[in-house]
């Protein structure tokens, strides 16, 4: 039992460590929230509050908007579960690493699964297979920058007046980026990305909110497994 | 209606996004359901990526616009490819994107 929780503890911390790095991408997000959440009439505990509570970055934006335009509450809830479905998604692929975890744990980690914790637990289920306590960890740790820096940006928001001005927004698809470029070594995952991006562009275009993602995540890897299933084995020296 | 009710509604409909895949899918996934899910994070950090990086959003909606974070992107997607390392590709893209948008002096 001691070797057990000495390896549960390991994991939270490991996936807490691996998720630092995605910290430079989160926190100015966070910081901007607060900035504009204050700058909407929301007081320092709704500011915080809503990033404690609801824990999602795209739709604690639109949110603000809204309040600040004066909208209903279920039109806000509408527009939160509109941009969260992505998380369907996201919630399916982590599932299955995690499925033989228990179902309590599998309902923690779940409360604070996010793009990016979702990348960082990918990244390492793929190299040393599932861990929930691992995913634990990572949610732990996004959770931890994100209320950090929604206090640090209502504490300091008035120093930064401009931060999408300095260009900071793009910290988090570069972030992202890296995550993707070792996986599109192959031809299968290359082929996905193509589609993916053509389809995100499009999708952004015509459509509200983040249906994009789920769209493009949807249709892109439905293809690839079909491409997977039609070009004969890969043999690794011909990957590259 | 309270702001903290709202508040709770949109975590019950966000937190329901994020559980409900997470507690049905318990047994082995069929074949065709694993193979699927096998290229949705190729999938997804494309979606997340390509519109952050060649869109921008105003009050007209989404439209595709032409600045310095699509060469800065490309800068980092290479220098991705090459190091597979985060902060490197983080630093050489804001870097490239400072110095292009002082270029071009905008």
């Amino acid at each position: 039992m001691q070797g057990v929780t000495h390896s549960r503890w390991q994991a939270i911390r490991q996936g807490f460590i691996a998720t630092i790095i995605v910290w430079p991408g989160v926190a100015p997000f966070g910081m901007v929230y607060a900035v504009s959440a204050l700058a909407a009439g929301l007081s320092f505990s709704e500011t915080l509050g809503m990033s404690l509570i609801v824990f999602a970055g795209a739709s604690q934006f639109t949110a603000v908007g809204l309040f600040a335009a004066g909208a209903n509450p279920i039109s806000i809830i509408a527009a939160t579960a509109i941009i969260n479905a992505r998380h369907l998604l996201l919630a399916a692929s982590t599932a299955s690493y995690i499925r033989t975890s228990p179902g309590w744990l599998r309902a923690v980690v779940a409360f604070q699964l996010t793009d990016e914790t979702y990348a960082v637990g990918v990244q390492q289920f793929e190299k040393t297979g599932g861990d929930a306590w691992f995913q634990f960890g990572a949610n732990l740790s996004l959770y931890f920058i994100w209320a950090t820096s929604t206090v640090i940006g209502s504490l300091l928001g008035a120093l930064i007046p401009d931060p999408a001005g300095l260009g900071l927004d793009l910290i988090f698809p570069l972030t992202f980026i890296a995550f993707l470029m070792p996986m599109v070594r192959d031809r299968v995952n290359r082929s996905v990305a193509l589609l993916a991006a053509g389809i995100s562009v499009a999708a952004a275009l015509w459509l509200p909110g983040s249906w994009y993602v789920l769209l493009a995540g949807l249709i892109g890897s439905a293809f690839g497994a079909w491409f997977a299933g039609v070009t004969p084995k890969i043999t690794p020296e011909e990957q590259h | 209606m309270n702001i903290w009710l709202t508040y709770l509604g949109m975590a019950v409909v966000t937190y329901a996004a994020r559980a409900i895949p997470l507690l049905v899918l318990r047994n082995d996934p069929p074949p065709w359901l694993a193979l699927w899910l096998k290229y949705v994070p190729a999938a997804v950090f494309t979606a997340l990526v390509v519109p952050a990086i060649v869109m921008s959003s105003g009050a007209a909606g989404r439209v595709i616009a032409f600045g310095p974070a699509i060469p800065a992107g490309f800068i980092g997607a290479l220098v991705a490819w090459r190091t597979s390392n985060a902060i490197i590709t983080v630093v050489c893209g804001m870097v490239s994107f400072w110095l292009i948008r002082m270029v071009m002096g905008s």
